[in-house]
């Protein structure tokens, strides 16, 4: 019973009812969603910001940010389309994504966690050098006409309607929660995040950490580019830009804290899937796409408010509580007495 | 040596005018067709959204906040002053005012999340520049005009060929000196004046240092956070007409993609994203230094204008990577390494 209770405390089951109830008012507005392959379809599109979302998860829970991920998602999309012109194996694809998001990522962290850069300025740089390679790479030209393989890979589907990316991409979240939440390593993260100089104390590495964070996200992001190149077939030079703020987005909406500590990856993941899905939902309610931004926004805004109000509402009722057991306690004075 | 070296990174602003000084030696070294002074000043022009929100966002970085809503504001003050303007046949001014008005309950809002329900402005900012160019472009569909055209013919020239009355904001002059560039100094000046000169910019720094501790000293630190989130989106509105009036058309999306910009000039300019530190005038040799970077490269040194991310990105991470290492005496640290 203690188990359930703790379930629905969890901070990512509020964005699950979230989606839920997007998904029920869509399916009231129009009858036409109420099938199994419209509602997977919103999943498997997210696929791109679920790896993503995951990918800087990681970075946020160390209390740090990477704003680079949209240029490395761009420059191995990218990658990935010049292979496949060159009729290269999917092998070399993926192991040109990795290689290249591992780099950029170590780039990243050696800037921020061993020269102490504050992250956003310092991945603000390597995002702009990253889409500088992307236009050298590519002669400025967009990447298309890869067929082959990979094209073919985007849409198809291993069960009940589900793509091999997106659950993939599930296989991946349920590694890395389980790392996270049962592992010693994997709990580092949210300590260091919480309390860096505290985690250091007890001899976690906190430079080792924030290193691994950013070299898990430049992978999780090289993933993306190979999803978004296989997904789309043509890979344009500003492939990429401002997806970053989706995957913050998603990350906040599945209730990371920006400043690190706190949060875990179901909750990214599902943010990403409420990302991605606003606009297809749009369509079924009857809205024009010219409402997307604008809905995006204000449901941010008031999740999050809404959020830290309920916070800080927590805070100062378990603020009170010690309070009146202290005073019930001792009722002539304070603890000391 | 290392002591000068030391000295340097340590006055940022110092160190930026040498950069911005090396900059034209080069520039002008490689071409002097680069030293025109009306090509310099229309470089300028051409970036000045930038360098005017730039100031402001440097108020708010200040007190430990961050704004990357104000791209999104510059497109929705151009298509409210372009539909009233247009579609509602108001004075061009009366347009002007009410989409400032507009803008500033925009900053208002999101600074009204940030102080008072203390919501991370990262992410009241990211939902509020979704929300804002969402607006911008249902605006844009209340005009005749399709959204994609832009709405031009603002009132324009005299009989003389003179830039008068609005289009005057985006391509007149003063005695040789473009209009926008005039503004920009005046902001300038006006940024200094309230940052170093008054109460309120001290209250801005105590506020980034510890916010709690100006709390206890009196400070109203809601209300004060609040306003900078308001000025900062009123210069992103000042910036949207000078735009619209430079163009001469009014779009949804004036401003899209400067986000990333306005943060690089404010955060090379030396002011702490974690706040309490920071100056005007090292935000505004900032977005110079990027502004003649972006300028001289395709001009000297034939690098393509769509690809001045790269050597943009590549003096960000050198310089504030070179702040750090001088700051935390890593430098020294090699230097006695090799003497021993």
């Amino acid at each position: 019973m203690n188990k359930v209770k703790n379930l629905f405390k969890a901070r990512w089951m509020s964005s699950l009812i979230f989606l839920l109830a997007l998904f029920l008012i869509t399916g009231i507005a129009d009858p036409q969603f109420r099938n199994y392959s419209s509602v997977i379809s919103c999943f498997n599109s997210s696929t791109m910001y679920t790896l993503l979302a995951v990918g800087i998860a990681f970075v946020i829970m160390t209390g740090e940010i990477d704003v680079s991920i949209g240029a490395t998602l761009g420059i191995t999309a990218a990658m990935t389309g010049l292979i496949a012109q060159q009729g290269g194996s999917v092998v070399s694809m993926l192991a040109a994504c990795v290689s290249t998001g591992a780099a950029v990522g170590l780039v990243n962290a050696l800037g921020v966690a061993y020269f102490g850069v504050p992250s956003l300025i310092f991945t603000l740089g390597t995002n702009s050098v990253v889409r500088g390679l992307i236009y050298i790479l590519t002669d400025g030209r967009t990447v298309e006409n890869f067929g082959g393989v990979i094209a073919s890979y985007g849409n198809k589907t291993i069960f009940a309607e589900i793509t091999i990316y997106y659950a993939l991409a599930v296989a991946t979240v349920a590694v890395s929660h389980i790392v996270l939440t049962k592992t010693r390593k994997g709990k580092y993260f949210i300590a260091v995040g919480d309390n860096a100089g505290g985690a250091n104390l007890v001899g976690i590495s906190v430079l080792g950490t924030k290193i691994l964070a950013y070299i898990l996200c430049g992978i999780f992001a090289g993933l993306g580019g190979f999803v978004f190149a296989s997904k789309y077939g043509q890979v344009m030079t500003v492939a990429g830009n401002g997806y970053e703020m989706t995957a913050i987005a998603a990350c906040v909406l599945g209730g990371i804290s920006l400043s690190g500590g706190m949060g875990n990856m179901i909750g990214a993941a599902l943010g990403a899937v409420i990302m991605s899905s606003i606009s297809r939902l749009l369509v079924f309610i009857g809205l024009p796409a010219t409402y997307n931004n604008t809905i995006t926004g204000v449901m941010l805004i008031v999740i999050v408010v809404i959020d830290a109000l309920a916070q800080s509402r927590s805070i100062e009722m378990s603020r009170r509580k010690r309070l009146l057991s202290r005073t019930a306690e001792n009722p002539e004075g304070g603890e000391e007495a | 040596m290392k002591n000068l070296l030391k000295k340097v990174f340590k006055h940022w602003e110092l160190f930026l005018v040498i950069f911005l000084i090396l900059e034209f030696v080069i520039f002008g070294a490689a071409n002097p067709k680069f030293l025109r002074p009306k090509s310099i000043m229309n470089s300028i022009v051409n970036y000045i959204s930038v360098c005017i929100i730039s100031l402001f966002v440097t108020l708010v970085m200040i007190t430990g906040g961050i704004d990357i809503q104000a791209p999104s504001i510059i497109g929705l003050t151009s298509i409210i002053i372009g539909v009233l303007w247009s579609d509602a046949g108001m004075n061009i001014w009366v347009s002007v005012a009410i989409a400032v008005i507009a803008a500033a309950v925009c900053g208002a809002l999101s600074g009204f999340f940030i102080a008072y329900c203390g919501v991370q402005p990262m992410v009241v900012t990211l939902g509020g520049s979704f929300l804002y160019s969402g607006l911008a472009l249902l605006v844009s569909g209340l005009s005749a005009t399709p959204a994609y055209k832009g709405i031009s013919g603002f009132p324009a020239k005299n009989e003389a060929g003179q830039f008068v009355g609005f289009r005057f904001l985006g391509k007149g002059d003063i005695f040789g000196v473009p209009t926008q560039i005039v503004i920009y100094i005046a902001l300038i000046l006006l940024c200094m004046w309230i940052l170093h000169k008054t109460k309120y910019g001290e209250k801005l720094y105590l506020i980034g240092v510890n916010q709690q501790a100006a709390e206890y000293s009196g400070i109203n630190t809601r209300a004060t956070i609040m306003s900078t989130y308001v000025l900062s989106a009123v210069s992103a509105a000042l910036a949207g007409t000078l735009l619209t009036a430079n163009v001469n058309s009014a779009k949804y999306n004036l401003g899209a993609g400067y986000t990333l910009a306005i943060i690089t000039a404010v955060v090379l300019g030396g002011t702490l994203n974690t706040g309490g530190k920071g100056s005007i005038l090292g935000t505004v040799l900032a977005s110079l230094i990027i502004c003649i970077l972006r300028y001289g490269l395709p001009l000297c040194f034939d690098v393509d204008t769509q690809n001045l991310d790269l050597p943009v990105g590549i003096v960000l991470v050198l310089v504030v990577l070179g702040r750090e290492i001088a700051g935390q005496g890593i430098l020294r640290k090699w230097f006695k390494k090799k003497k021993v």
